[in-house]
């Protein structure tokens, strides 16, 4: 990928080889010191692009999907020029909070939006983003929320696992906002100001339509391909896949479409089991994520997988997908009255992760998760908590961190499960 | 009830053989004709004399009624059929200019449901509900409510779960021993979805009578559309509220579920007596530096063998005494 090749020769900088270097002229090695000049064609140094950061682990240049916990669930965030498909949970309330983080996050570190929906108008999806929660105000809440959280849990230590009473704790708390991940308060607005100077186009397709509804079903990939017009419109023109050598500073492209397969884009994959263009949501994947891996973008995608018929549709929309998340979430079903899940508001399954430049992939230990929405943030836990003998009722968790939990066989009658924080 | 079928937006109304729902519909033209709306009706599949039967002459003044069924097909080429069918009614019904709130009736959904495509059924229907926001600006939002009438039983789940992903509230019709109720389930945006359960009659003058709960002399027995969790949870205010917990609003005389236990069919014991908790809290364990310990390390007693390996060589040791790396000059 584009981004990538470049990431990888800037990533380190060299050493002092060149000091010795340059004495006996043995090796051409030179030292590549800091220019004072800012940004130049000829150099494969790379240009740091604003909001993003190379993975630990490949390279990869990444970016942040607006959830920090995510972010560590997917292995550092999102890969530039991939697709993130979530798939929505019964009444779209989580999915839709998702999405909506996904723009946020790329309108506080000054990215270009593009925002398509067939259901609501770009311009208001815009308008009721979440605020951004800065240092100091939201600081002392999330302290309050720990010690909240704390004051039961401090008379019973943790005995047998003693040693990691010693590890430094991780953080898990926001920061500055010139950090990676940032935390949104879900019932505050994003200041109008923000996203006034801010670039975005939108995509509505009502208003692509048109004007004449003919009741014979029209071509089926009409919707998709004005949208993947549009898409390719603005990556050529605006000059994210480098067509047009710009002398501006290199920014990503953050495609979010909203309820993508709904009958509101014309597909009827929703609707009966055996249609007629089964096949255009999936053309539509694929071309996309060809023109995601040209140029400089990430894509969200919410998907109303539930309401798919067919099953095999389901499962090529994953192949199709790089990065898939599920969302159940527990309103109006049976689990809301079990206590076990009583502190979640859902469960989070990463279906799908990505294999990039890479023979793995780094498949979290952890299946079950769950997420809650507290007044302010949105975590995501393990939820295998259990009842240890004699500590029933006990809460391992804390908010905030994710935590792995590892069960030990003591004897083959009977199992304890034991809290360990895991740093990285 | 009102306050949640009165929201602007899409109600569906889901009725079934044995619980219909056309007079809960004409009870809700009939009040919202009442409070002054006008009511625009497409009917499609009964004439328009009986719809219009029931309702007195100052409600029927107010029902601009477009008849579908008598010519469905324009057969008749005559002008008053509509242009371009159903579909180009529900056109006609987008475009209209006029200020004011406005309450569209569709009986029934299923009629259109199955004489054109699901798609673009959805499409008209979404243009429908929200046309308060398309013409250019600048016009204040006007409450648009389509009311819709669905059977449900005419309908596999897709195009029924896809029209209630559109709908901001359903309303299925059920009910006991000749008592009909309706489960309503209100999808604002923003805000958790809410259930509420209400039990109501139709009078012969198509009136709702809304009442407190099942009547007294029926069995409480779990009716065939109740979701397992059929407790009513009150309207939410607070948007992306955290927490969800059952609060007032409960119609029903039923008891209340009782929680799940997840302890229950174990065939463990997980509880501990006080004795095994005291004995559990005074346990030192192995790798804990504790104050035993510590006394034993500074204090080196006799005897204190810290250090010692004790090996027993096996039959293939080589237990050459001579150290290998003696020949080499390091």
């Amino acid at each position: 990928m584009a981004a990538a090749a470049d990431c990888g020769t800037g990533a380190g900088s060299t050493g002092s080889i060149g000091a010795a270097a340059c004495k006996n002229n043995v090796t051409s090695f030179q030292r590549k010191g800091p220019r004072a000049s800012g940004t130049d064609s000829g150099c494969s140094r790379l240009v740091s692009i604003a909001g993003t950061r190379p993975s630990v682990r490949n390279g990869q240049l990444l970016v942040s999907t607006g959830l920090p916990a995510l972010d560590q669930l997917l292995g550092g965030g999102l890969a530039v020029g991939t697709v993130l498909l979530i798939e929505e949970d019964k009444y779209n309330t989580y999915s839709s909070l998702l999405f909506k983080f996904f723009l946020a996050e790329g309108i506080i570190n000054g990215h270009t939006l593009l925002v398509a929906s067939a259901k609501e108008d770009p311009a208001d999806i815009l308008q009721e983003l979440p605020a951004p929660l800065l240092d100091d105000n939201c600081k002392k809440d999330f302290d309050e929320d720990v010690c909240n959280h704390k004051t039961p849990d401090s008379n019973i230590k943790m005995k047998i696992a003693w040693r990691y009473q010693l590890l430094p704790k991780m953080e898990s708390g926001p920061v500055s906002s010139s950090r990676f991940g940032h935390y949104y308060d879900a019932s505050k607005r994003m200041p109008q100001e923000l996203i006034e100077e801010s670039k975005w186009h939108g995509f509505f397709f009502p208003e692509k339509l048109s004007s004449t509804l003919t009741t014979e079903p029209r071509s089926l990939t009409g919707g998709y391909r004005k949208l993947l017009q549009f898409i390719q419109n603005v990556i050529y023109e605006e000059g994210f896949d480098g067509s047009n050598p710009q002398k501006k500073q290199k920014n990503i492209l953050r495609i979010g479409i909203q309820n993508l397969g709904s009958p509101l884009w014309g597909d009827d994959i929703c609707c009966t089991e055996n249609c007629d263009n089964s096949h255009s949501l999936t053309k539509f994947l694929y071309v996309l994520r060809g023109l995601l891996r040209t140029s400089l973008s990430a894509c969200i995608i919410t998907m109303p997988t539930h309401l798919i018929q067919n099953k095999a549709v389901i499962s090529r929309v994953t192949n199709l997908s790089d990065t898939v998340v599920g969302l159940e979430s527990f309103t109006g079903s049976g689990r809301e009255t079990n206590p076990l899940y009583k502190d979640y508001h859902g469960l989070i399954h990463i279906r799908q992760i990505p294999r990039l430049n890479n023979l793995i992939y780094d498949v979290s230990d952890v299946k079950d998760l769950a997420f809650k929405l507290k007044r302010k943030l949105f975590t995501i836990e393990c939820i295998t908590k259990l009842t240890s003998y004699g500590t029933q009722g006990q809460k391992y968790l804390l908010p905030g961190h994710l935590q792995r939990k590892f069960a030990i066989n003591k004897n083959r009658y009977f199992r304890t499960l034991h809290n360990l924080n895991k740093t990285y | 009830m009102e306050s949640v079928v009165a929201q602007a937006g899409l109600v569906l109304l889901r009725d079934s053989v044995e619980w219909e729902g056309r007079s809960l519909l004409k009870a809700l033209i009939k009040k919202s004709a009442l409070c002054g709306e006008r009511v625009h009706i497409l009917g499609c599949e009964v004439s328009e004399d009986e719809f219009r039967e029931g309702f007195d002459a100052s409600v029927n003044s107010r029902l601009i009624y477009h008849d579908v069924f008598r010519d469905p097909l324009n057969w008749s080429q005559s002008g008053e059929a509509l242009p371009g069918g159903p579909l180009g009614a529900l056109q006609a019904m987008c475009r209209r200019t006029d200020p004011g709130p406005v309450t569209i009736a569709l009986d029934s959904l299923s009629w259109l449901l199955l004489h054109l495509p699901c798609p673009a059924l959805c499409q008209a229907l979404c243009a429908l509900s929200q046309q308060h926001s398309c013409p250019g600006g600048g016009s204040p939002a006007e409450p648009v409510r389509v009311l819709c009438l669905l059977h449900e039983e005419l309908h596999g789940p897709g195009p029924l779960g896809a029209l209630s992903s559109l709908a901001q509230a359903e309303v299925i019709l059920s009910g006991t021993m000749g008592q009909a109720s309706a489960h309503i389930l209100s999808r604002r945006p923003q805000q958790h979805p809410t259930r509420q359960t209400q039990w109501f009659s139709i009078l012969p003058d198509l009136s709702l009578d809304l009442q407190g709960g099942p009547p007294l002399e029926s069995q409480p027995h779990p009716e065939p559309h109740t979701p397992p969790v059929s407790k009513g949870a009150g309207a939410r205010t607070r948007e992306c509220g955290g927490g969800v917990r059952d609060s007032s609003h409960e119609q029903r005389k039923h008891p209340l579920d009782l929680q799940v236990d997840p302890t229950a069919h174990m065939t463990f014991n997980l509880h501990l007596s006080e004795s095994e908790r005291a004995a559990k809290d005074s346990l030192t364990l192995p790798f804990q530096f504790s104050s035993e310990k510590q006394q034993a390390l500074l204090r080196p007693g006799p005897r204190q063998a810290t250090g010692r390996i004790f090996y027993e060589p096996d039959a293939y040791d080589d237990l050459d005494q001579e150290d290998p790396d003696d020949d080499l000059d390091v």
